[in-house]
């Protein structure tokens, strides 16, 4: 969708419709394109961690990738409305969204993360966050978990969309919760003043949900062998090196 | 203080140009639709018909009195919950669907206002020589309404360009989702939105130049 030129895709999308999803060997694949370094863009590219394992996916399991980029917020919404087939945007498995999704197997397995302003040593980890204000993004499972510590009610918890990260390096939450690896990568890779806060707090498991009927269980079923071929011959392994010189794939 | 990157902003000009298209596509039908609908609803408020006044003017009131972006919601997101068939809007057709509704209230009232405007003479000079209401309407009263809606429609389509940036929150990657993308990648906020601003406003600027010439013509038969 983004590499196309947006006009035609634009006038074809709203002549035919939007894109129905679910047709034989084509997979619609959501994602926000506004997470670094799973799915962002730039120069009119959509890349990232999950943009290539998608593509490894299509290419292991004899399907046609398209992405459709949203607000990270609506593509639960979309899923279940079918505008979408799945979603790769290391979506966290819970037991809320495992009773109405069928998950393939994890491909990702990380930790919530507290990151702070640089220099900002009142944050130390989840412990030191009573009393301050934290951001994370709506709909995410962080915003979950923050939301069930025994002292959540003592946190001032705020939701966003994006842009989670600038926001609190110009200092206007104390820290954000988002997962391990990406947080490292930001530090590590954009400009802006932010350092990690404390260890992970818990540990997650990411995998790429689907509608909970027969052919969303059937795609599941042919994504999951792929997913399970690109673990055995080193393809997952290889993208995550690329992306995070470390392998963030399989449990230590 | 930290110096511009003003590579990346070069880099990022003809990455946000590539998405005008797109924002001048879905103004220009959202606007056409809009100018159809507004006439129909300023001429029913003209000459009333019972029962379709009052849905008239209850729907320019609604129009009128939410913001677009509650309206974009409720037809993107809130409808398809209710209504099922409407999952199979996408985001750039619930965008047009809604920047035709909303403006084409607003549109409608001043349409309304400049058929109104014209002076009663003028209906009466029409009448007296035996035209029917449609001859009336056609040929006398709406080109001289026209003149006077003009300059004001002109900027309600300014508005309309600009309300497309709210596409964006349907997940329409458009010139502002474009910019929103491509920060979330560098972290160069103030870079990406500034380039955006700065096309906006030349666009903007650009039409503005053609409304002052379409004044002059649409004056012709008045200047002195």
């Amino acid at each position: 969708m983004l590499r196309t030129t947006a006009l035609t895709a634009v006038i074809a999308a709203a002549l035919a419709g939007s894109v129905t999803a679910q047709e034989n060997d084509t997979l619609v694949v959501g994602m926000s394109g506004g997470y670094f370094p799973f799915t962002f863009v730039n120069q009119n590219e959509l890349q990232g961690f999950e943009v290539d394992v998608m593509n490894a996916v299509g290419e292991e399991a004899g399907l046609d990738i398209e992405f459709e980029t949203m607000s990270f917020s609506g593509l639960v919404g979309a899923l279940e409305t079918g505008r979408i087939d799945t979603i790769a945007n290391q979506i966290t498995i819970t037991p809320e969204r495992e009773a109405k999704f069928a998950f393939t197997q994890p491909y990702v397995i990380d930790g919530a993360q507290v990151v702070t302003r640089e220099g900002n040593d009142e944050v130390a980890g989840v412990e030191s966050l009573r009393g301050k204000t934290v951001a994370v993004n709506l709909g995410s499972n962080f915003e979950q978990l923050l939301r069930e510590l025994p002292f959540a009610d003592e946190i001032d918890i705020r939701t966003y969309e994006s842009n989670i990260e600038q926001d609190t390096a110009l200092g206007r939450v104390d820290a954000f919760v988002m997962d391990r690896v990406s947080s490292a990568q930001v530090i590590k890779e954009s400009p802006l003043p932010l350092q990690l806060a404390g260890a992970p707090f818990s540990e997650i498991r990411n995998a790429l949900p689907f509608r909970n009927d027969e052919d969303g269980q059937a795609m599941r079923d042919r994504v999951d062998a792929a997913l399970t071929a690109l673990r055995e011959d080193g393809t997952l392994t290889e993208i995550s090196e690329k992306w995070f010189d470390s392998d963030i794939t399989t449990a230590e | 203080m930290r110096a511009l990157d003003l590579d990346y902003m070069l880099g990022l000009v003809p990455v946000i140009l590539s998405y005008v298209p797109l924002t001048l596509f879905m103004a220009v039908v959202a606007m056409i639709l809009a100018l159809i609908l507004a006439s129909f609803l300023a001429i029913e408020r003209v000459f009333p018909v019972p029962v379709l006044d009052w849905l008239v003017m209850l729907f320019i009131s609604f129009f009128r009195g939410t913001p677009l972006l509650v309206q974009l919601f409720l037809f993107y997101y809130g409808l398809p919950q209710v209504m099922s068939f409407l999952t199979q809007i996408n985001g750039v057709t619930a965008a047009i669907m809604g920047l035709t509704l909303h403006f084409s209230a607003y549109m409608a009232e001043s349409i309304r206002a400049a058929i109104t405007g014209v002076d009663r003479s003028q209906w009466e000079a029409a009448r007296s020589i035996g035209m029917t209401q449609w001859q009336m309407m056609r040929r006398i009263i709406l080109p001289q309404a026209a003149r006077v809606a003009a300059p004001t429609l002109v900027n309600y389509f300014i508005d309309m360009i600009k309300s497309t940036s709210l596409a964006f929150t349907l997940g329409v990657t458009e010139m502002m989702g474009a910019a929103q993308k491509e920060a979330a990648g560098s972290f160069l906020y103030f870079e990406a939105f500034l380039v955006v601003a700065v096309i906006y406003w030349i666009i903007v600027e650009l039409l503005s130049q053609g409304q002052k010439r379409l004044e002059t013509y649409l004056n012709r038969a008045y200047a002195r």
